[in-house]
């Protein structure tokens, strides 16, 4: 590129952990900003990028923002932003409402800029080759698909209130929820259980949801969804079958272990990758061609309307203990 | 102890025999006295009892007036209650094919036959005795998975290619919902220490497998017990004809003490031939063998065997619930259910009557 690309990431947490060295990698000049102060540890570690120490000195500084705060912060930022008139990267998902993410999206439209969501999970080798292989290669519709995702549950409190992370469901699942869309349309109908004990300070709080989720086309989605004890491994897994052909992958068939007086072990929800190329580069490189003017990402921010859409049936399915209509707010946007 | 096997119907019932046959102290006798309603293309009667190296009868009533001390039933699952009555009839004691029966009337009526002509009643669930299930239930009950929270069940198969009936629902009385889910639901009830389930969802369709529209070939069924424990039981047919082997089951449980996972048809040595393409060679234990031997010991004993009438009775329940879901499109509730006792033929009413809470 010609002229130096600013990119603005706010928050310094988790998943800013895993975008810091993907922008590092591109190229650009990053600027970072976050509110409880962990910015200068984030650099340091990864050898890039400034701290600045407000947002509007990040705004002023940027082309482009990577929104890495909790879900309850995205909406106002997002606003913030596309009012400075910069292109928006936010971490999944979106918001914890359908009417947040609709109100996202019409600010940045409305400023001219655009906004995608942080779905990382299709730039996942194994998810993008299912993608691919249903659409070029396997020639009758998935009809049946199990996810399974999973590993020590968040530590950040914040997680566990639904009202500010949305709860497991938009958190986490929303990853399945998306994926299985992206290869079978929309999901109508979600239903929904849960199951929770144990308690953060022994260590050992543990949630599961379980979604049954019923396409246009008939096509039925089931995920299992976990945040697990702490030490627990992350792990993802598939099992995906059209008329005549099935795929599946777990992602703890790894091409390198190691066994031999660990200690320690367990890995956070955010997975490190042992492929080639990390998918939060595959993922931000795309969307950093988009801001420049290139081709339109695989995900758009309505696709995280859909998911989110679904989300929020399943949340409801929670409550009433029956299948939830899913409704789509977009269609009376549009 | 003499045994009688029911009709050749079922593809487990080869699978008995060559058990039996090797079995010091057993006689065996089979009768497949409806073999000419299957496709000549299909193994069974007199050529198929000749090939197995089994003493073959005409009819049932042959059969009968061998006077067996036990009969297997392993007829088409629609059948189940009329060759099961018969033979508790003739005082012998049932080992019944899963599913118990098609209709809970009709699963209620097996065990009152038995209870009054004091037979006992095995349902067919050889699982139960895999050492992976053996290893799981001693986590569970001994306190390794802490307080437990889920169970993921997968039970995904081909469809049954040695037999057309699986997918003929007068036959089978369903397509991989009742086929397979029965299984899960009996390990879940066997894990969660008679817990009752509570409410059932289920979602069916017939998108893999188009050959086959008059039957559900994929299935999953959610369902939550007393004790919140949630589960969801995925029986879909989703293994092409080809595949190597008839498919799996396995059971992932969480808990705030760690995650388990049974994998209970995961020992096989593979490979590869430029004749056979995929090789897959099953080395587990024979579950069936364990299952055989705790009915001939229940029976020698004259105790209740480990898995019962009435754990048929209970997973088939489920199944009952799952397809009144899937008809309804809503999530039933068990508690009204079941049969009225002594009326075993108001089926088509009681099939109706069920809770289903207000609408969304």
């Amino acid at each position: 590129m010609s002229t130096t690309y600013t990119v603005g990431l706010i928050g310094a947490g988790g998943i800013a952990e895993a975008h810091l060295p993907a922008w590092l990698a591109i190229g650009v000049d990053v600027v970072v900003f976050s509110i409880d102060g962990r910015g200068p540890e984030l650099v340091s570690r990864h050898g890039g990028g400034r701290v600045v120490d407000t947002l509007d000195e990040l705004l002023a500084a940027c082309d482009a923002v990577d929104i890495c705060t909790p879900t309850f912060t995205h909406l106002d930022l997002t606003r913030r932003a596309a009012a400075a008139g910069r292109h928006v990267l936010c971490e999944k998902p979106l918001a914890p409402t359908a009417a947040d993410v609709l109100a996202m999206i019409t600010a940045c439209e409305d400023a001219g800029v655009q906004l995608y969501p942080a779905h990382v999970v299709r730039y996942f080798p194994a998810y993008r080759a299912v993608e691919q292989a249903v659409r070029d290669s396997l020639h009758t519709p998935p009809g049946l698909q199990r996810f399974y995702r999973g590993g020590s549950g968040p530590i950040a409190p914040w997680f566990y209130d639904s009202a500010m992370s949305g709860g497991m469901i938009l958190d986490q699942m929303i990853h399945d929820i998306d994926f299985a869309q992206w290869i079978s349309g929309d999901i109508v109908s979600a239903y929904a259980t849960q199951n929770t004990a144990g308690s953060v300070e022994r260590g050992d709080k543990t949630v599961v949801t379980q979604l049954v989720l019923t396409h246009g086309n008939g096509a039925i989605a089931h995920v299992t969804g976990v945040w697990a004890r702490q030490g627990t491994t992350f792990r993802t897994e598939f099992e995906i079958a059209g008329d005549g052909w099935m795929l599946t992958h777990d992602s703890i068939a790894t091409p390198y272990s190691f066994d031999g007086n660990q200690t320690g072990a367990g890995t956070s929800l955010v997975p490190t990758s042992e492929i080639a190329e990390s998918p939060y580069l595959g993922e931000i490189a795309e969307i950093y061609a988009a801001f420049r003017g290139g081709a339109v990402p695989r995900v758009s921010a309505w696709d995280a309307l859909s998911a989110i859409e679904v989300a929020v049936a399943a949340g409801k399915s929670l409550e009433t203990a029956q299948p939830v209509l899913v409704d789509r707010e977009r269609k009376v946007a549009s | 102890v003499k045994i009688g096997i029911m009709s050749f119907a079922h593809t487990h019932a080869a699978d008995y025999v060559r058990v039996l046959v090797e079995m010091p102290g057993i006689e065996l006798k089979v009768s497949d006295p409806e073999r000419a309603e299957r496709s000549s293309g299909e193994e069974g009667g007199a050529s198929f009892a000749a090939e197995l190296g089994v003493e073959y009868v005409e009819s049932y009533a042959e059969l009968a007036a061998w006077r067996p001390d036990a009969v297997i039933v392993c007829s088409e699952n629609t059948k189940h209650r009329r060759d099961a009555v018969l033979a508790a009839s003739w005082g012998a004691h049932v080992l019944c094919e899963k599913p118990l029966a098609t209709t809970l009337e009709d699963a209620r009526a097996i065990i009152a036959a038995c209870e009054t002509a004091g037979v006992l009643l095995m349902t067919a669930f050889p699982v139960r005795f895999s050492s992976a299930f053996g290893s799981l239930r001693s986590a569970w009950h001994d306190g390794d998975l802490g307080s437990v929270l889920s169970v993921s069940a997968a039970n995904n198969g081909r469809i049954p290619p040695e037999r057309a009936w699986f997918t003929d629902v007068d036959l089978a009385g369903g397509g991989a919902l009742i086929d397979h889910v029965v299984h899960s639901a009996d390990l879940i009830r066997s894990l969660n220490d008679g817990n009752e389930p509570v409410r059932v969802f289920a979602a069916e369709n017939r998108m893999l497998h188009a050959d086959h529209p008059d039957v559900d070939t994929a299935a999953v069924v959610s369902v939550v017990y007393e004790n919140g424990l949630i589960a969801t039981i995925d029986s879909s047919w989703t293994k092409p004809d080809n595949y190597p082997v008839w498919g799996g089951l396995s059971l992932r449980v969480v808990g705030t003490g760690g995650i388990a996972d049974a994998d209970m048809f995961s020992e096989q040595v593979v490979g590869h031939s430029l004749e056979h393409g995929s090789i897959v060679i099953p080395i587990g234990a024979d579950t069936n063998r364990f299952m055989l031997e705790e009915f001939i010991a229940a029976i020698g004993e004259g105790r209740t065997p480990l898995v019962t009438g009435e754990d048929g009775y209970a997973s088939l329940r489920i199944v009952v619930a799952a397809y009144e879901s899937v008809r309804t499109g809503r999530a039933v509730h068990l508690d009204s259910l079941d049969p009225t006792v002594g009326s075993a033929d108001t089926s088509a009413a009681s099939h109706q009557q069920h809770t289903v809470e207000g609408s969304h």
